[in-house]
């Protein structure tokens, strides 16, 4: 692109801050109250950032053995992975955030009802913030198990080829030849999803956590301001995913070696 | 002295492209006895079934008939008993394969990909591994590529460091399908020495190949193969001079 071009396009960027400033300035905004209550929403990053981070890590691991038991032969494995896709694909991830926060204890009473122990009740009654990472990892792992499977088909055979003359397993030749390379393909699509998660986890504030959304929503509610502290709320994803990006493309830059001439 | 390759009325079908219920027979019935040190091209139309049959060597196509022997390891086809997957390790590591796009490991520099083989499935230390694979480089010609990665070597590079790669796990037996088919013609000639210098140290290898210079002048037999059968067997001089069916005199006046 030509310098010409790229100075229009940070004019017009400019352009829709300064009516955004302009727009708050109208609707009157009250800055001091959103400077104040900053901190607070801010400390609320802490738990969206440690929900998002669990949920990417445990939703990698199912989307992995996901897509190896969706690829396997095996008809257990590859129906188990099949249905799990088909119905959390098939559900709204508001939906399955209350089955697992409402609806588990249920099942535990039931359980229990039944003449199960105490205690086995009780591993159904999930605090917050687990129900929280549980939804997210199960729902995210679900589309991810698509992206992998897709990632690890995407490998020329003849790589699997070259790795089984040499006389390698089947698991050998996943693990050294086939992952590596599928990984490196699945990284902008997972990074993706990390970005998308960051803001689904906005969802865990139904269950109390008092995570970035929960805080904005309380205090806005509670002042009249939500429209400020909504703002404020939006600022922080919109810089979170940002610096999300940078990390994605320094990392898709290391992997690349070997790709480039 | 017992052979190294031994062949027995070998058949594999694909289910038919187009017409589901049929079978397409690709290799009708072949038998083949390869002695140690032997140098064998095989040569023939494309879809004739010489890839076929090499890639049943070593069990990359399951035959669906007959048996495969291989250094005194025997696999009948179509056996489905517990030692099976291991027979067919054992006879992937006595066996080295040079495909036709290089098929080297992307995301592994030309070392590594030399390692890979010794390390992961004969457990060597990484140094002893390395020790291998600069001597191999070293004989290939390319030990300055040693940290470049494949898509920064031209193809004859790719298929010398592929060569290389096979030879690490110190197989009996090189199978090369089609090694130079997918090079440029200025490129040919570099994969085409090293092979020429393996066969000349001894190597016992099975070639499915266009080079009609190198079944000359290396080849201890070349086989002709039509239709899932070998049609004729001789050796180069009178391959290439005096066939005896007219199949491979068609088939010859035409590459000539």
């Amino acid at each position: 692109m030509n310098r010409e071009y790229m100075i229009k396009l940070a004019l017009v960027w400019v352009g829709i801050f300064i009516v955004l400033v302009l727009m708050f300035w109208l609707l009157k905004f009250d800055l001091a109250f959103m400077a104040h209550w900053a901190s607070f929403l801010f400390e609320g990053i802490g738990y969206t950032l440690l929900v998002s981070a669990l949920s990417i890590f445990f939703a990698v691991i199912l989307a992995l053995i996901g897509a190896l038991a969706r690829l396997s032969n095996n008809p257990l494995a590859n129906g188990i992975s099949t249905f799990y896709v088909s119905f959390i694909r098939g559900t709204p991830l508001l939906v399955q955030v209350y089955l697992i926060y409402l609806g588990l204890p249920q099942v535990g009473q039931s359980l229990e009802a039944l003449g199960a122990p105490g205690w086995l009740a009780d591993l159904f009654v999930l605090p917050a913030i687990p129900s929280g990472v549980l939804a997210l990892s199960v729902n995210y792992g679900a589309y991810m198990t698509e992206t992998f499977r897709a990632g690890i088909q995407s490998i020329h055979s003849g790589q699997r080829e070259a790795a089984l003359s040499l006389g390698m397993t089947s698991a050998q030749c996943m693990r050294r030849i086939i992952l590596p390379q599928a990984l490196r393909i699945v990284i902008p699509p997972v990074g993706n999803d990390f970005i998308a998660m960051l803001k689904d986890s906005s969802l865990v504030s139904l269950m109390g956590v008092m995570e970035l959304s929960w805080r904005a929503t309380k205090i806005g509610r509670r002042y009249f301001r939500s429209l400020e502290t909504l703002a404020v709320a939006a600022l922080f994803y919109w810089i979170m995913t940002i610096i999300l990006q940078m990390f994605q493309a320094r990392i898709e830059e290391r992997l690349g070696k070997g790709r480039k001439r | 002295m017992t052979p190294i390759i031994r062949v027995r009325n070998l058949h594999k079908h694909f289910p038919h492209p187009i017409r589901r219920k049929e079978k397409l027979e690709v290799i009708r019935g072949v038998d083949l006895d390869v002695e140690l040190g032997q140098v064998v091209v095989i040569i023939g139309r494309s879809g004739a079934g010489k890839s076929t049959f090499l890639r049943c060597l070593n069990f990359l196509e399951e035959p669906d008939e007959g048996t495969v022997e291989i250094d005194g390891v025997e696999i009948p086809a179509g056996e489905r008993i517990r030692e099976h997957d291991r027979l067919i390790t054992e006879i992937r590591m006595k066996t080295g394969m040079v495909f036709q796009s290089f098929n080297l490991f992307p995301h592994m520099t030309a070392l590594e990909n030399i390692i890979e083989g010794p390390i992961t499935v004969k457990k060597w230390s990484r140094e002893r591994a390395i020790a291998k694979a600069e001597e191999l480089l070293r004989w290939v010609g390319l030990l300055e590529k040693r940290d470049e990665y494949p898509i920064r070597l031209s193809g004859g590079q790719q298929q010398r460091i592929a060569i290389a790669r096979s030879l690490a796990m110190e197989p009996k037996i090189m199978l090369f399908d089609e090694p130079t088919s997918a090079l440029d013609p200025e490129l040919i000639g570099e994969v085409v020495e090293v092979m020429e210098r393996l066969a000349g140290e001894g190597m016992t290898m099975v070639a499915v190949t266009h080079e009609m210079h190198f079944a000359r002048d290396v080849a201890d037999r070349v086989i002709f193969m039509d239709g899932g059968v070998f049609v004729e067997d001789a050796p180069p001089s009178v391959m290439f001079t005096n066939p005896q069916h007219e199949r491979t005199r068609q088939f010859l006046v035409h590459i000539l």
